[in-house]
């Protein structure tokens, strides 16, 4: 489904991201994991061109994202994106944050949309706040908001730059949970995290990034218990 | 002190009227400066490099010298070089419009900046095209910030509207020097169109209270 090949980026001299090759299949669930300004945030920015690589291919579905800047938008109608800090429209109640993108970018009738918003603000167990502005919601709920809104696309792709980073320690069960349901329903999913749990947990793959380097891949449980290079081995050490 | 106020009271009528003359311009010129203002100010964070050079030196050119210099330009040259014999109503819109648009187009460009960029990202990950996400999520959300601001221009421009009396033009200001010159009294006139000013602005204050509460109501 996305097939990266020598992917680099550079902010100005500075090599955030250095000959990342790998191939992501429909359904799996992907976990990023690195120390802080490993690149990964770069990496998943890449994935729906919020950053242009420098240099080096990402084809999505057979499509090449770096060369089609004219038909962007499509594509990234087809990828949900849920970032650290949620940006969930504030001047819009959640209901219009979940209705707005389809019915702008896909032009779906106003009356389809709010149905759909309104099953998947169940499927996120927050029905009772479709009037309420975003600045009302606590951190697990606006998370929770901005997945639904994401999902409101009907995206075959699903992006989290670590979904759970900005939220108080008991906020974090509610949105992994509801990204779990989503794991389990088949939805690709490719999720910066650290969270080492969830990476452990829920996903198929573990990719470990490092100096903007992709130092080892595999596994979870094999990572986890038997990381084969040294650089995850302190990294892990530090972390668990 | 010799001020006698019941001199002027057959002449309100005459001076009352001068408030339609100056809203009537004013209006439109906030109209034009605001539309203008916009897209000057869309000139200056796009990435049309031509654009932003024009937009600049708009502002520049319009910032730069006196609102009564353009505005006798205008009204004068308009006449000599194209012929045209032009109003000094329309020349009143065009000069106040195209000199507040400059100092709009800096408020809203300012306006656009503060909007956390968090949420231009968002309307793009979503897959929303540019006109969309300025019309319905950035320019909302700057407007909010920036309603203080735009609401001090629009004072600002309609005291400064005085000075089309300048050019012949009846507005408040130019019937209150006419019936100082028919009464050889000034001052009381002056005091009451001054009144008459305040209250405008005080109304457009309240105008601009009751616009940042309906835009408070998502906080």
């Amino acid at each position: 489904m996305i097939n990266v090949q020598n992917l680099y980026k550079k902010f100005g001299t500075n090599e955030v991201l250095s000959d990342i090759s790998t191939t992501i299949s429909k359904g799996e669930v992907v976990s990023i994991i690195g120390p802080s300004g490993s690149g990964k945030s770069t990496f998943l920015r890449c994935l729906n061109l919020l950053e242009v690589p420098t240099s080096g291919s990402i084809d999505i579905n057979g499509k090449n994202l770096t060369s089609s800047k004219k038909n962007i938008h499509k594509i990234r109608q087809q990828i949900g994106m849920v970032f650290q800090h949620f940006h969930l429209f504030p001047h819009l109640t959640v209901l219009e944050n979940l209705t707005y993108a389809p019915m702008k970018a896909k032009g779906i009738k106003k009356a389809e949309a709010e149905m759909k918003a309104r099953l998947l603000l169940e499927r996120v167990g927050l029905s009772e706040k479709e009037t309420a502005y975003p600045n009302s919601l606590s951190g697990g709920q606006k998370q929770r908001v901005a997945i639904a809104r994401a999902l409101a696309m009907e995206p075959e792709l699903m992006l989290f730059d670590e979904p759970t980073s900005a939220l108080d320690p008991e906020m974090v069960k509610e949105v992994l949970d509801v990204m779990k349901d989503l794991a389990k329903s088949g939805m690709t999913m490719v999720v910066v995290t650290h969270e080492m749990g969830f990476a452990r947990e829920v996903a198929d793959r573990v990719l470990f990034l490092d100096h903007g380097v992709l130092v080892e891949e595999g596994q979870p449980n094999e990572f986890f218990s038997h990381p084969k290079t040294e650089r995850a081995k302190d990294f892990l050490d530090k972390v668990l | 002190m010799n001020l006698d106020f019941s001199q002027i009271v057959p002449y309100i009528p005459f001076m009352l009227e001068g408030i339609w003359a100056t809203l009537k311009f004013v209006f439109f010129a906030i109209i034009l400066g605001s539309i203008l203002g916009t897209i000057l100010a869309l000139f200056k964070i796009g990435s049309i490099i031509p654009l932003r050079w024009f937009a600049d030196a708009y502002t520049s050119i319009f910032r730069g010298t006196p609102l009564i210099l353009q505005l006798m330009i205008i009204y004068y040259s308009t006449p000599q070089l194209t012929g045209y014999d032009i109003s000094a109503f329309l020349s009143a819109i065009l000069a106040f419009g195209l000199n507040s648009s400059a100092y709009i187009s800096e408020i809203i460009r300012a306006g656009i900046q503060a909007v956390d960029k968090g949420q231009m990202e968002a309307a793009q990950a979503l897959g929303v095209p540019y006109r969309a996400m300025m019309k319905d999520i950035i320019l909302p959300q700057a407007l909010k910030n920036i309603l203080p601001a735009l609401m001090n221009e629009f004072i600002t421009l309609t005291k400064e509207s005085a000075i089309v009396s300048t050019i012949g033009y009846l507005d408040l200001m130019r019937r209150a020097q006419v019936v100082g010159s028919d009464l050889f009294r000034n001052f009381e006139p002056l005091l009451f169109v001054g009144l008459i000013y305040w209250c405008m602005v005080m109304g457009l204050t309240m105008i601009g209270r009751v616009f940042e509460r309906r835009l408070k109501q998502s906080d």
